[in-house]
């Protein structure tokens, strides 16, 4: 059908769209810029920095209304590479990269490379190993692709559950480092601003399924890269007088590279499977920032680097997003973008860590009594930092700071405008928003899809499917949102754990469904099962006598388990029909018909003539 | 749409191609990290060389290592018409 082709169906001016978007985002920071010169009340102001952007996502959102289910599930299958790129990036680094990996950074330096490395590098293995694939492939969930691949209802409902978990964790860690930012703005207590936030999520996503996310998470992505980007870009032209913080923080780093020898900050030679990753709460700076392993051992750092890239390529709240690429080409350059753009957040996220790094050090290089600036202070008086010991001069051990207040602090470092450290929490609050949401509408879709109308291959025709779809969303966002208000927990420890629970249970087993022909569906049951379950004991059980492993690097058991389960399972039983080594074939051919489809329609004739 | 016997090389030559573009990759990704330390006393733009290629030197080889794989794939797509139709 030559009208189907992929580039007339992207909307032409979805780039002016957006160009409206910024322009009101920045608007309203300079509007609120204009009114702090002015005398306006700050708590006005801050208010409106918090609600004025979440009005403008849910009004994307619900602008993006549909009842199509092709609309509903995949966002029309229309979605340009750069959007999409910068919807998963941004869905993957979310608020727990801008939030606390910058905080980790500023901990323990070099070592917090570990998590963003194995994280970019999962993005190369999606885009080369599964990305194309499963976009040709074209099923709304993970559960459904699996379920349809093996032609096996009984693996599409245990991956479904199984995979809910790490669903829900991450939408629970993610809603609770934005709602922990929008107490910043609102002083409210935190419950508040969970139940706040979950609300505007429900509405901004409620009303198209896929389509608002994709729109929203833009917008949201958009949103936080100004707005983390900006103050440290001012930060670095203060400082060395070029706005890229990212390039030349190195001079910067090398300056306090040399305060840090001058305090003696320690040398650690950790044991090979340290995995000493900053926790929630009051810290000192640990270890010296250039300098490799002191808090992450040598295996551990390979170890965490490989158990993030599995979880990251194989996690069901990201994969969806390709079914919403218009062809197979456009996936792969989507991950692409993808890649681009979160190797610039997280560069930034290292180069703000350097520069509050750097305001510190110049407090501990001044000699003589130790004077406590305003903004030291006013870092205090928020609590972002403690001064632990207030000697005759400060020592680089002499301050405490909160893992997930660092990026907060650089603006009241720089004493800039309060402005700027509301635009800095508005970011925060979108990033958090635009990964929970992600996995949020993922696992309301398999709710829904692969839990609820499971039983049958053939989902309910016009808006019912929707509507299930809908009330998925209502579930796992409310489920999201009590796993934050009510569990206490780290929530950077919550996705590590859900990233190795995914990768240990998912992605042996999505590489073999397409790169082994062989495998079938005990094959795929069994190594879904045994490595969600290794990884699981490893996580709840902690570091004991059979596991020296910190949590986080679960994965380094689940994966290898279940690969070999998987293979030895699909071994030693029946091998594939003929209908799925066709369906294989068909998967790692780009051109052609999208199999989601297909099966759909084939399944459709099937129930027809049995009825008549 | 691809002939059916175009299948078998055309399958092939993706392998090949996702052997060669994740190998050296994924060993740069775990190797050069160790090194970091040995590389840190040189200098690069004013950053410490480990944590310069480990950081910035990554991403540029992750995007790069993508951007390579999504045109030599393409290539190979076309070669042997297994391409989308539009």
């Amino acid at each position: 059908m030559a009208f189907t082709t992929s580039t007339r169906m992207v909307n032409p001016r979805l780039g002016a769209y957006f160009g409206i978007f910024m322009s009101a985002f920045i608007a309203l920071a300079l509007v609120t810029l204009i009114l702090e010169g002015l005398g306006t009340e700050a708590k006005t102001l801050r208010y409106g920095m918090l609600f004025v952007p979440l009005v403008l996502y849910a009004a994307i959102g619900i602008g993006s209304y549909t009842l199509d289910s092709l609309d509903f599930f995949a966002a029309g299958r229309r979605v340009p590479a750069f959007f999409n790129g910068l919807a998963i990036a941004i869905a993957a680094f979310g608020a727990t990269g801008f939030v606390t990996l910058t905080g980790v950074f500023f901990i323990i330096g070099f070592d917090a490379l570990c998590l963003a490395i194995g994280a970019l590098a999962g993005f190369v293995v999606m885009a080369i190993m599964l990305a194309p694939f499963l976009r040709k492939f074209g099923a709304f969930t993970i559960p459904s692709y699996l379920g349809r691949r093996f032609d096996s209802r009984i693996l599409r409902m245990i991956s479904a559950i199984l995979l809910s978990v790490p669903m829900v964790m991450v939408i629970a860690a993610e809603l609770k480092l934005a709602a922990m930012a929008a107490v910043i703005l609102s002083g409210a207590p935190e419950k508040q601003m969970i139940l706040l936030l979950a609300t505007a999520m429900l509405l901004s996503l409620v009303a198209g399924g896929m389509r608002s996310l994709t729109w929203t998470t833009v917008a949201q992505g958009l949103a936080a890269l100004i707005a983390i980007v900006v103050p440290v870009a001012i930060v670095a032209t203060m400082v060395t007088s070029m706005p890229l913080p990212q390039l030349t923080h190195g001079p910067v780093l090398r300056a306090i590279g040399r305060n840090e020898a001058i305090q003696g900050l320690p040398i650690i030679l950790p044991p090979s499977l340290a995995f000493d990753i900053p926790g929630d709460g009051l810290q000192p700076m640990l270890k010296r920032f250039a300098d490799a392993f002191g808090a992450v051992g040598p295996v551990a750092f390979v170890l965490s680097t490989l158990t993030m890239l599995a979880g990251i390529a194989s996690a069901p709240w990201l994969l969806p997003r390709l079914a919403a690429a218009p062809g197979v080409y456009e996936a792969r350059k989507s991950l692409g973008w993808a890649t681009l753009l979160f190797g610039v957040a997280m560069l930034t996220s290292a180069s703000i860590a350097v520069f509050m790094r750097d305001f510190i050090m110049d407090l501990v290089a001044v000699p003589g009594p130790a004077i406590v600036p305003s903004w030291l202070s006013d870092l205090v008086l928020r609590g972002f930092a403690t001064i632990t010991e207030k000697g005759t001069q400060f020592q680089a051990t002499s301050f405490s700071f909160h893992r997930d207040s660092v990026l907060y602090s650089l603006p009241v470092a720089a004493q800039l405008p309060q402005m700027l450290l509301n635009l800095t929490v508005a970011g925060a609050v979108a990033a958090g928003l635009a990964a929970a949401s992600a996995s949020a509408v993922a696992l309301g879709n398999v709710l829904a899809e692969d839990v609820v109308l499971g039983a049958t291959w053939e989902p309910p025709q016009g808006a019912t499917r929707s509507h299930a779809a809908r009330g998925g969303l209502f579930v796992a966002i409310a489920l999201g949102a009590s796993v934050a208000a009510w569990v206490e927990t780290d929530s950077l420890r919550l996705v590590l754990s859900a990233l190795a629970l995914t990768g240990s249970a998912l992605f042996a087993v999505l590489v073999l469904s397409i790169w082994w022909k062989r495998i079938n569906a005990y094959g795929a049951i069994a190594g879904l099962i045994s490595g969600f379950s290794v990884a699981g004991l490893a996580t709840t059980a902690g570091p004991g006598a059979w596991n020296p492993l910190d949590p986080a690097l679960a994965g380094a058991f689940g994966i290898p388990v279940s690969a070999l389960a998987a293979v030895a399972v699909a071994l030693i039983t029946p091998a594939p029909g003929r209908h799925l080594l066709e369906l294989v074939r068909d998967i790692r051919v780009p051109g052609g018909e999208i199999l989601y489809d297909r099966e759909m329609r084939m399944q459709r004739l099937k129930k027809q003539r049995q009825r008549g | 749409m691809i002939e059916r016997k175009e299948r078998k090389p055309y399958w092939r030559h993706t392998k090949w191609q996702m052997l060669a573009s994740l190998v050296p990759f994924l060993s740069v990704i775990i190797v050069l990290p160790l090194y970091a330390d040995r590389l840190n006393s040189n200098k690069f733009l004013g950053f410490p060389l480990g944590y310069f290629l480990a950081a910035h030197g990554l991403v540029l080889i992750a995007v790069i290592t993508v951007a390579s794989f999504v045109s030599q794939q393409d290539a190979i797509d076309h070669w042997h018409g297994a391409h989308e139709d539009n």
